[in-house]
């Protein structure tokens, strides 16, 4: 999943932008913006009135940016002089499974300086990893929820890093 | 006759080396070889009453300030006009003539204020004053930190006494502390995480035998059942039968196993108003330890209801 952000540069009238788009849903007396969805890239766009967009949901970084670029054509075809400025990739969430269940007990007892876990609030282990900042959920099942990279190079490495530390604290 | 030697001190003019005996009660000093009193009226420091012990006086007048710890409340060297005594402290239409108005330390009423959410909470679940005072202690060393300022007062404060039970080994739940404070769990569990933060603490994990016997007792079920579902839950933990799993849920389940299997039956929903747990979760919970229930119990159980005949939900 890749969160991004583009600047369209152009003020932009969140009514009509909702009348007239097809998969458009505006409630501004519950969010200020309008949720725009196109089915292509499967991803979902929230679009400010300022003309500034977020776009999320793609699976990949270029897929992202050709679902941003799909956005502001459509922008573009309301008629709004839209631009494509300053897209950027704001957050990338990835997640995987290391087959072995995981003792998160024994996880937080040695790293506790970067382990929160809290069985009572969330049953996954909150893993903030410091190298790479990313902030990684680690479940008993084995899961791994890795979040917070600018870039997919630091997804891998902070898998790199924590494998072997799961390996250490497999269940039998 | 006190001379002055070399040093300021006074000393006994027969022997300047001899230590000299202070008796603060008659304003002396005594030479401690010959008995000569060379210093005299020295200031007397005893009390200017005297005091009987049987004497039921509920003030101490040997007391001039409020025994409350400064140690919390920054240096107390303010004072507050007390209470009228006499009659000549009212007025005409018999209110007190001087109002105490004055906002005295403003910058540690927050934290007075905080002291006294915390004691009524602690009240409302019978905390001892060692956990008072303990999270009295956190509260204020949050407050100084001020990196949670933003945060609501009663909220850091409802935290600060989660982690003084957690830190005196008598974790409470979430939903205990919720149940006596206005603050949501989510908002508690964010300032918990918050204050570990800013704190630097660490605070163990909770494990399933921690709240045993308050479980217990509240649903009044006997000590032997207590053991029964401490050893179920210890041993139903170890065995991993229940991953990912609340400690809170285990335990319920373990305490519904043990009850079911003595005298004592306690149904599931009265079991999960206790704990704080959903009846369905005790439902899932048991799910996964019922196969395993002969290695659960305590080998010296009495069983007046036989595993085989245990519900299975």
């Amino acid at each position: 999943n890749i969160v991004s952000t583009v600047n369209l540069n152009c003020k932009l009238d969140l009514k009509k932008i909702a009348l007239h788009a097809r998969n458009a849903e505006y409630n501004p007396k519950r969010f200020a913006a309008v949720i725009m969805r196109i089915r292509e890239p499967r991803t979902t766009a929230l679009i400010f009135s300022s003309g500034k967009m977020v776009c999320t949901g793609a699976k990949s970084e270029d897929d992202s940016r050709l679902a941003a670029r799909k956005y502001a054509r459509i922008v573009q075809k309301l008629g709004f002089p839209a631009k494509f400025l300053e897209f950027k990739i704001q957050n990338m969430v990835g997640s995987c499974d290391v087959k072995f269940p995981i003792r998160l007990e024994g996880l937080v007892l040695t790293h506790s300086q970067f382990s929160s876990y809290e069985p009572e609030l969330f049953p996954g282990l909150i893993y903030r990893m410091v190298k790479p900042r990313i902030v990684l959920l680690i479940f008993v099942s084995g899961k791994v929820v890795l979040t917070g990279a600018k870039v997919r190079g630091q997804i891998y490495e902070a898998f790199d890093n924590i494998y072997p530390i799961l390996k250490s604290f497999k269940k039998q | 006759m006190a001379s002055r030697a070399r040093l300021s001190e006074v000393c006994c003019p027969q022997h300047p080396e001899a230590h000299l005996i202070e008796d603060y009660r008659a304003g002396d000093q005594i030479c401690s070889e010959c008995g000569l009193v060379v210093g005299d009226r020295v200031i007397d420091v005893g009390s200017e009453w005297r005091t009987f012990s049987n004497e039921k006086a509920n003030s101490d007048p040997s007391r001039v300030g409020g025994p409350e710890n400064p140690l919390l409340n920054g240096s107390d060297l303010s004072t507050i006009i007390g209470p009228g005594t006499g009659s000549a402290s009212f007025d005409g239409f018999g209110g007190t003539k001087y109002q105490n108005r004055r906002s005295m330390s403003s910058s540690d009423r927050a934290l007075i204020n905080a002291f006294r959410e915390i004691s009524n909470m602690a009240d409302k679940i019978n905390l001892p004053k060692t956990i008072v005072d303990r999270a009295n202690v956190l509260f204020k060393q949050v407050h100084d930190g001020k990196n949670l300022k933003g945060r609501s007062n009663d909220a850091i404060a409802s935290a600060s006494l989660y982690i003084a039970c957690r830190q005196e080994g008598v974790p409470r739940t979430f939903k205990e502390i919720c149940a006596v404070s206005k603050i949501s769990k989510k908002e508690i569990g964010r300032c918990f995480k918050l204050i570990l933060k800013a704190l630097e603490t660490q605070v163990d994990l909770i494990t399933t035998g921690d709240f045993m016997s308050r479980f217990c007792s509240n649903l009044g079920l006997p000590t032997s059942a207590q053991k029964a579902a401490t050893h179920i839950a210890r041993k139903a933990v170890d065995l991993d039968i229940v991953p990912g799993r609340s400690p809170i849920s285990v335990a319920a389940a373990a305490i519904y196993m043990a009850s079911q299997a003595s005298d004592d039956k306690r149904t599931q929903k009265e079991i999960g108003d206790i704990a704080g747990v959903a009846d369905v979760t005790i439902r899932q919970s048991y799910k996964l330890m019922y196969p395993h229930a002969k290695e659960l119990f305590p080998e010296d159980f009495k069983f007046s209801t036989p595993i085989e005949l245990l519900p299975q939900l």
